[in-house]
């Protein structure tokens, strides 16, 4: 009798995305990025653009410098060279282990990015609660992070990288390590906050449910620049050897493990 | 040889970096007080009894040694005095910076080491947050207010530990000890004291800061940091306190 395995159980197809008009500039606009750390170069020339409303998942084996570049698109590193023109100050970034401060609440966590802005506690109390209403936590609003589970870290993680609205929202691994129910949970999120904020977002991941369902574009990085690009239909479809092994998950291919 | 000067080049470099951002925030009035009033409870009142227990044995000890060879020489009135000098000038001072920079310093260095590891500084520059500002800069002002009052509490009780022992070791009433205190002990000695353990606050605070902040890597370097801060603090502690000595009471 056929049976098949969970692991071998095909993946929900994605929630119908809202469609986006693309602005005339992009918000996000990169180009000839170069980056190394001491001998090890790890980027040597990445160009790529991001529109307002849409979401381009950067992918690639571990190591090939995908979360380098939400690092450098932040401000955090320096390119060697290159420019990078980023059209907006209101950066999100949800990171890969939530990052969120454990001396400090829920609450007080999110507070950190309304820090800058001049708001009564009241003003602060409402936008708090809307957000995390957003991600189901309103009840943990007072609980510390070490107090909540990994998935609720994510959340609080996410709640607190959109307090502001911002018009960039970048997502470094969003579902590494999360069990595939919380996956689908936090891809759904993810969707409904680009419906929601209309902002233009990045997703490094290699978890395929997570570029698949949220990307509308992706770019797979190897060797330090970019081997291709396309949708996601058409990287399940593709012929490029690069594409086909990592979409395929073989070990026949270019990219070596 | 020349790694080790390097390391300590680069560390003296980030350590006078980090004064002159932190006291830029605070001569524009950038102090988170609530947090500046925690950080006091955690760096002052939990040390309190570390501090106590410390100070009390070194005065016991102290006054033990000094009150044996005054006997000796029938000096035993001027045991207060002696004693005394040797707290308000170099023991108190040295005891509860030394002590503070164990609980605090290593604390410190490991909470901002963590913080590093696990992207949660990176988190704040995101947020447009200076660390320096958000995380030192109350560290350093409770430990500028509460290291000087511990220092001068372990002055406190190793003088009352000295006047239980020159009572029973060398049969001196404490009206003597306390004559011989006041006969010795100088207003520029209190002024000293307090210079000592401010410095004393800055070197706690500003090497544990800096060492947390310039770690990358995994949990081995918490461990790292944490000895790293250790050693550094205290070897300041008494290279700082000799250097305030040789100023201040020098032979001229």
């Amino acid at each position: 009798m056929p049976s098949s395995s969970p692991s071998q159980q095909p993946v929900p197809p994605p929630p119908k995305r809202d469609n986006f008009e693309k602005s005339k500039e992009p918000l996000i606009q990169v180009r000839d990025l170069k980056m190394s750390f001491g001998e090890k170069v790890i980027l040597r020339g990445v160009d790529f653009e991001v529109y307002a409303g849409e979401t381009l998942g950067i992918i690639g084996p571990s190591g090939c410098g995908k979360s380098t570049i939400l690092k450098l698109l932040c401000g955090l590193l320096e390119p060697d060279s290159g420019t990078i023109t980023v059209r907006s100050n209101d950066i999100g970034l949800v990171f890969q282990g939530s990052a969120l401060l454990n001396s400090l609440s829920v609450r007080q966590n999110l507070e950190l990015p309304l820090r800058s802005r001049k708001l009564s506690a009241e003003e602060k109390d409402k936008i708090i609660r809307n957000k995390l209403s957003l991600v189901g936590l309103e009840d943990y609003i007072d609980v510390f992070p070490t107090k909540l589970s990994g998935g609720q870290q994510k959340r609080t993680s996410f709640a607190r990288a959109i307090v502001n609205d911002p018009r960039i929202i970048l997502y470094d691994e969003p579902t590494t390590g999360l069990d595939p129910v919380m996956s689908t949970v936090v891809e759904d999120y993810m969707i409904e906050l680009e419906n929601k904020l209309h902002a233009a977002s990045i997703v490094v991941t290699h978890q395929y449910s997570t570029w698949s369902r949220t990307a509308d574009r992706i770019i797979l990085l190897h060797g330090g620049i970019v081997v291709w690009q396309g949708n996601p239909d058409e990287a399940m479809t593709s012929n490029d050897e690069y594409m086909r092994q990592f979409a395929h998950a073989t070990r026949q291919g270019p990219i070596l493990t | 040889m020349v790694k080790q000067f390097n390391i300590g080049y680069e560390l003296t470099g980030q350590v006078l970096i980090l004064i002159w951002k932190t006291y830029g925030y605070i001569l524009r009035g950038h102090i988170d007080w609530t947090e500046t009033t925690r950080q006091a409870y955690m760096i002052g009142v939990k040390s309190f009894v570390v501090v106590s227990i410390t100070a009390l044995f070194t005065g016991f000890a102290m006054s033990l040694q000094i009150s044996r060879e005054l006997v000796l020489f029938g000096a035993d009135t001027a045991i207060g005095g002696v004693v005394s000098l040797a707290l308000v000038r170099e023991i108190g001072p040295i005891t509860a910076g030394v002590i503070v920079a164990g609980r605090v310093g290593s604390s410190v260095a490991a909470e901002l080491t963590t913080m590093m590891i696990s992207e949660q500084i990176d988190a704040l520059k995101v947020m447009r947050i200076d660390p320096v500002e958000f995380l030192v800069v109350p560290r350093y002002v409770a430990a500028a207010f509460t290291i000087p009052i511990l220092s001068v509490y372990a002055m406190a009780v190793g003088l009352i530990a000295g006047v239980i022992i020159a009572q029973a070791a060398a049969n001196v009433p404490p009206n003597t000890f306390l004559d011989s205190v006041r006969q010795t002990i100088l207003d520029r000695d209190f002024g000293v004291h307090f210079l000592k353990s401010f410095i004393n606050a800055t070197i706690i605070i500003m090497y544990s800061c800096a060492i947390g902040l310039h770690t990358r890597g995994g949990a081995e370097d918490v461990g790292i940091a944490t000895t790293r801060t250790i050693v550094w603090t205290m070897t300041m502690i008494f290279i700082f306190n000799y250097l305030v000595t040789s100023l201040t009471y020098a032979p001229r």
